[in-house]
């Protein structure tokens, strides 16, 4: 384990869109980042999923790498981020958030797969590095964020809160 | 210069409530996941956007102020949530570019 006191900078920051498409078999949503200009649209067979695309967003993905030490934290699993504002008494993420209090933000990271179904979501060194890093630059003494990986939703298909997304921005195009 | 002072000597129309805090830049964007990666603590964030995911972005950067230009008002929820946040939220009749220039003179770079 790394003894370093972290200093986190963003690096490779990469423009491009958020796919996101669904399987009209077994309801599940999964997203993809994809560099192309044109976000592909195409419907497809994946094992036992048929995709269907569902809509895509601009976004932005980068990755965090130490000042210091030089460690790179590869964040290609995480989505998305997405302030969560769910108060459902089942979910994990609003139990941490009741737990906090007033001052404290949650932002849940977004994987790939809303089903979780291969057991995987974003890193638990993502997510350490991510909380580190949004908090590092926070100056406002009474300002505090908690990043948190999308798998402790209840579900995140209905889990509320607001995507840091630009939906709907290229619809004139 | 604070953020009050901005508002009074841009003409600023404030939305809400918000800390005083010390300007220390300017970001301008109309894209709320360009923000995170580009606005920065204590900045003044500078544009047309107004839906509510722009809040998301600018209290994850501790942005300390918002000024929507060309009129844009967003929301109440908007101005709710940015109220919670601390962000001061201000409207200008001013297009980008001008307001940028105000900026500019004002020593706010």
């Amino acid at each position: 384990m790394s003894t370093c006191n972290h200093k986190w900078s963003m690096v490779n920051i990469r423009s491009g869109y958020l796919v996101v498409e669904g399987c009209h078999k077994c309801k599940a949503r999964a997203s993809f980042f994809s560099a192309e200009p044109v976000p592909p649209v195409d419907d497809y067979q994946d094992g036992e999923h048929f995709w269907t695309y569902l809509g895509s967003s601009q976004a932005v993905k980068f990755d965090l790498t130490c000042d210091k030490c030089g460690e790179v934290v590869n964040l290609d699993d995480m989505m998305g981020l997405m302030l969560s504002t769910c108060r459902e008494p089942e979910c994990e993420v609003a139990r941490i958030a009741a737990d906090q209090g007033k001052g404290t933000w949650i932002y849940v990271a977004l994987c790939a797969d809303s089903t979780h179904a291969t057991g995987k979501c974003v890193s638990d060194a993502g997510i350490k590095a991510l909380t580190e890093y949004f908090n590092g630059n926070i100056r406002d003494p009474d300002k505090k964020v908690i990043v948190v990986p999308c798998v402790k939703c209840k579900s995140i298909d209905t889990c509320e809160g607001i995507v840091i997304a630009d939906t709907g921005l290229t619809d004139i195009y | 210069m604070k953020v009050s002072e901005l508002a009074e000597k841009s003409g600023l129309n404030s939305l809400n409530e918000y800390k005083d805090k010390v300007i220390e830049g300017v970001y301008i964007s109309d894209m709320v996941s360009d923000i995170i990666t580009g606005a920065k603590a204590n900045g003044i964030l500078v544009t047309l956007q107004t839906h509510k995911s722009l809040i998301a972005a600018a209290n994850l950067v501790d942005v300390a102020a918002i000024v929507f230009v060309r009129g844009k008002r967003p929301t109440g929820d908007v101005v709710e949530l940015a109220g919670k946040a601390g962000i001061g939220l201000f409207v200008t009749d001013m297009d980008t570019w001008s307001f940028a220039t105000k900026l500019n003179e004002l020593g706010i770079k």
